[in-house]
């Protein structure tokens, strides 16, 4: 199907996606539903008379409507000099697994168990709910200048959230593991949310004022998430990232290096085409603290006169746009345990509430912490409830005290080490 | 429709079934800057089918080929046998059938791409030409309408029209390497009306943007805060809403200790409650999606808990009545506890009265967004003023409010006899996405509020 459709057309795009996926979830420690789910759907663009049209449909029954859909939007686009690519080779990239694509229903029940298991163990009164899903999601990607790209990929996702309640005392973590190579990196995964509900049954007091702040690799994504904004090609098209225009420059700290890595094994964000067909690639961004470059799509490179780098990513429903695949901070020299055992009095923030609120762009952030913990005389000490911070990644991050050795992948695709701040100011209750 | 739903539904073992599928067109227009980003229609068709057995749980089967239900049917049924647990009860309800309209002024259907692009056009030039410093903006115009069918074993059958027309503008400013954003949004279940004539707006939301550039950051600490009735309904839906959503506490018996029903939460002033049932808000439907009737259910009343959030499940669980809050973001996702439009009443003080009391405060306005884990909260001010001296002064900017919600909900001391029921498209994010939902509030004052800063 849709080969008359890239043959009528000088320039045209099919994107078509099919997946099936087999889910559990488990509410308050028990097994509550099992679910099968089945996508269908398919993407057009269209570039007539320079201009690009998009439209998307999940009837299949509905192709004729989904081509006058695309030629009418293209009749609307605005004219931009834009092409797409001719085929070429993508790297080797493993993000399917038949083990894991086939993985037995029983075996996601007793992983869910043993999940529940782990949680309850560090605190029995620990209430969990486990969304765990197994997947196989095919893609293929035609243009009529001969692009013919087919993916398939078997992601596993574990979900995890854990609700523990004493009084008015609560608790709630939440996390998200994905891969696409079975292995037993599950358990290592829930044991570090174990870890912090123990943690978290002691209070601690702290007082407000400036001190050092460390930041988990779940608690980075509050400088992470900025960054990745102000990365973004369709933000420094539209000259809102502070870093537009600042490509050489030496904008962080000489430790921070961070890097935009398709070809890593195993991870959901890994893939040897992006969405429009051009092959992905391992790429620093930010090398040690100086600026080397952002992410495009097809259409915001051809805007800005900048090559595409292969970050097009999009859904059925939308055009492609810039997007990272695996963003990885890379980790630094001193052990975590050592950063720990260096600080006097300060904080270490697991879990900020209200992360991507405000005016993120502008490299601000501002944060209730839902989960943060006191360290006192290098050891953490107990939770510290009702406790803020604020700051601007684009001051905070030009001199960084430590990052840890360690790296942790938090929410799916982010590889992140522990970060110090040797200074952040800090608003608490007491 | 209905014929093939009922075939299906009659061919299932299961002891409970039900089958909804959805029909959905939209269209899009986005400008960013100075081009546009698409102008384009798609099209969503899909449906779930759910299945409950004696001794086994839920089974739930989604798809977009809808060739051969009485598979789906099978494959739902399949899955709720081969789970052991715990038998799952649902309330019962009254067997309805019925078929919702909703009339339109102006159908956007019937409007071209053409002038949906152009209307898009015109603001976002409004935005681009308020002031030199503003270099960027964002315009959607959007427009959804779902047909949703639902029939169940228990005999219901509904079919329903959720249509939807959204204007949204953000425009962001630039000085001296400082970046600031301002946005607004007209999202209402009506026809392409409800677009028109929006230039003020836009006008507005580029001179706020420029304006933020020249306010300070507010100085972190506690303070007496009053919220626009903006923020304070988006207060009401995420700080206690979800609270009061019984999904968190029917299976965590304590989650149930901690919001036992006649627990005082606030003083006598304060009355939250939500109601599906009002005409024509975002969160309005006539049934949910268990086919429940929706209706006005008292959360707090004169500062006690007295009620919360069900569907038919955790209204079983519980030895309550489902409450029409049963709700799902589309077709890809069983029906979860959702709130529908979520108000405080009105109370007594006026605005002038709340602020006279205050010597230095800060008066919080409109949300960027808000996030709650229970008993913390968080929420973006999209922008705030000081208050000294009983006065609105200087604009400041990043103001954050946090806290825990038991204390603040007790610190709410004054509650204004203004509410307001913004136009503003309200989306809620629980567990599945954005679901349209509305909040309504007066004004309120609330003592010892946190605000981060610098």
């Amino acid at each position: 199907m849709w080969e008359q459709f890239l043959q009528n057309n000088a320039q045209a795009e099919v994107f078509e996606i099919e997946s099936e996926a087999t889910r559990i979830v488990f509410e308050a420690n028990e097994l509550k539903s099992f679910e099968v789910e089945e996508t269908a759907g398919v993407a057009l663009r269209v570039i007539v008379d320079g201009r690009l049209g998009f439209a998307a449909s999940s009837n299949l029954e509905a192709s004729d409507q989904l081509v006058t859909n695309v030629l009418e939007s293209a009749r609307h686009g605005d004219v931009l000099d834009m092409r797409f690519p001719a085929p070429q080779p993508g790297p080797e990239v493993q993000v399917y697994d038949d083990e894991l694509a086939s993985l037995p229903i029983d075996r996601l029940v007793e992983i869910g168990r043993e999940v529940i298991a782990i949680m309850r163990e560090a605190d029995a009164d620990a209430s969990v709910r486990i969304d765990l899903e197994r997947r196989v999601r095919q893609i293929r990607l035609r243009n009529s200048v001969g692009v013919d790209v087919q993916e398939e990929k078997s992601p596993l996702s574990l979900g995890i959230v854990v609700q523990r309640i004493r009084g008015d005392d609560v608790v709630i973590l939440f996390d998200y593991f994905g891969t696409t190579v079975w292995d037993e990196g599950y358990q290592a995964f829930a044991r570090s949310i174990a870890e912090k509900l123990r943690l978290a049954q002691r209070p601690a007091a702290l007082s407000p004022g400036r001190m050092p702040v460390l930041f988990s690799p779940a608690g980075a994504l509050v400088l992470g998430l900025p960054l990745m904004m102000g990365l973004d090609g369709k933000n420094v098209y539209q000259g809102v990232s502070p870093m537009a225009d600042r490509v050489g420059e030496q904008l962080f700290d000489e430790q921070l290096t961070l890097l935009d890595d398709p070809t890593l094994e195993g991870r959901p964000g890994s893939s040897a085409y992006d969405d429009e067909g051009l092959p992905r690639q391992r790429r620093a961004l930010i090398a040690d603290g100086v600026l080397k470059g952002f992410i495009y799509d097809l259409k915001t490179a051809v805007q800005s006169n900048a090559e595409p780098t292969g970050n097009g990513e999009r859904g059925l429903f939308n055009p492609p746009r810039p997007g990272f695949s695996n963003l990885v901070i890379a980790g630094g020299t001193t052990p975590l345990a050592e950063i720990i055992a260096g600080i006097d009095e300060g904080l270490l923030v697991e879990s900020p509430l209200g992360l991507g609120q405000g005016n993120v762009i502008s490299g601000a952030f501002s944060n209730n912490l839902s989960l943060a913990f006191k360290i006192e005389q290098g050891e953490i000490v107990g939770r510290v409830k009702d406790v803020g911070i604020a700051g601007n990644v684009y001051q905070d991050l030009r001199h960084i005290a430590a990052l840890s050795q360690e790296s942790e992948l938090v929410y799916g695709g982010l590889s992140l080490p522990h970060v110090l701040l040797s200074e952040l100011n800090v608003v608490t209750k007491n | 429709m209905r014929e093939q739903m009922t075939a299906a539904i009659q061919s299932s073992p299961a002891d409970y079934t039900e089958i909804r599928l959805e029909d959905r067109q939209s269209s899009r227009v986005v400008y960013r800057g100075h081009e546009l980003e698409t102008a384009s229609v798609v099209l969503d068709r899909g449906g779930i089918v759910r299945c409950l057995v004696h001794g086994g749980g839920w089974g739930v089967a989604t798809f977009n080929n809808l060739d051969d239900l009485p598979r789906r049917v099978r494959q739902a049924y399949e899955g709720a046998r081969s789970l052991q647990v715990e038998p799952v009860e649902l309330a019962s309800i009254p067997v309805v059938e019925d078929t919702i309209h909703v009339p339109l002024q102006r159908d956007f259907r019937g409007v071209s791409l053409t002038e949906k692009k152009a209307l898009a056009e015109e603001y976002n030039n409004v935005m681009l030409q308020a002031d030199d410093r503003i270099v960027d903006t964002q315009t959607v115009y959007a427009d959804s309408f779902s047909r949703v069918y639902l029939a169940t074993s228990e005999g219901s059958y509904l079919s329903e029209d959720r249509p939807m027309c959204t204007v949204y503008f953000q425009a962001l400013a630039r000085q001296d390497g400082d970046v600031q954003q301002s946005h607004e949004s007209v999202s209402q279940v009506a026809g392409f009306e409800i677009a028109l004539g929006r230039h003020a707006l836009a006008e507005k939301v580029a001179r706020q943007a420029v304006e933020m550039l020249s306010a300070p950051t507010v100085q972190g600490g506690r303070y007496t805060v009053v919220c626009n009735r903006r923020l304070a309904g988006v207060f009401a839906h995420e700080a206690f809403g979800h609270l009061s959503e019984a999904d968190f506490v029917y299976s965590d018996p304590r989650a149930q200790e901690m919001m036992v029903l006649g627990r005082r939460f606030g003083e006598k002033i304060l009355t939250i409650a939500d109601d599906g049932s009002l005409p024509g808000r975002r969160g309005s439907h006539k049934y949910d999606d268990e086919g429940t009737p929706t209706g006005r259910t008292d959360l707090i009343r004169e500062g006690v808990l007295v009620g919360r959030l069900h569907s038919r499940e955790t209204a079983a669980k519980m030895g309550e009545q489902p409450t029409g809050n049963a709700r799902a973001t589309g077709y890809r996702y069983p029906p979860i506890v959702r709130m529908t439009n979520t108000f405080i009443e009105s109370g007594e003080t006026p605005l002038e009265e709340m602020l006279a009391a205050i010597d230095l405060g800060i008066y919080a306005c409109d949300a960027y967004g808000g996030q709650t884990a229970l008993e913390n909260f968080s929420f973006s001010a999209g922008y705030a003023h000081m208050i000294r001296g009983g006065q609105i002064a200087e604009m400041v900017r990043d103001v954050v409010l946090s806290g825990n919600l038991f204390a603040t909900l007790a610190n709410i001391d004054a509650v204004g006899d203004d509410i307001e029921w913004p136009e503003t498209g309200g989306t809620c994010g629980k567990g599945q996405g954005g679901l349209p939902v509305a909040m309504g509030s007066p004004h309120i004052r609330i003592q010892d509020v946190l605000i981060a800063g610098k």
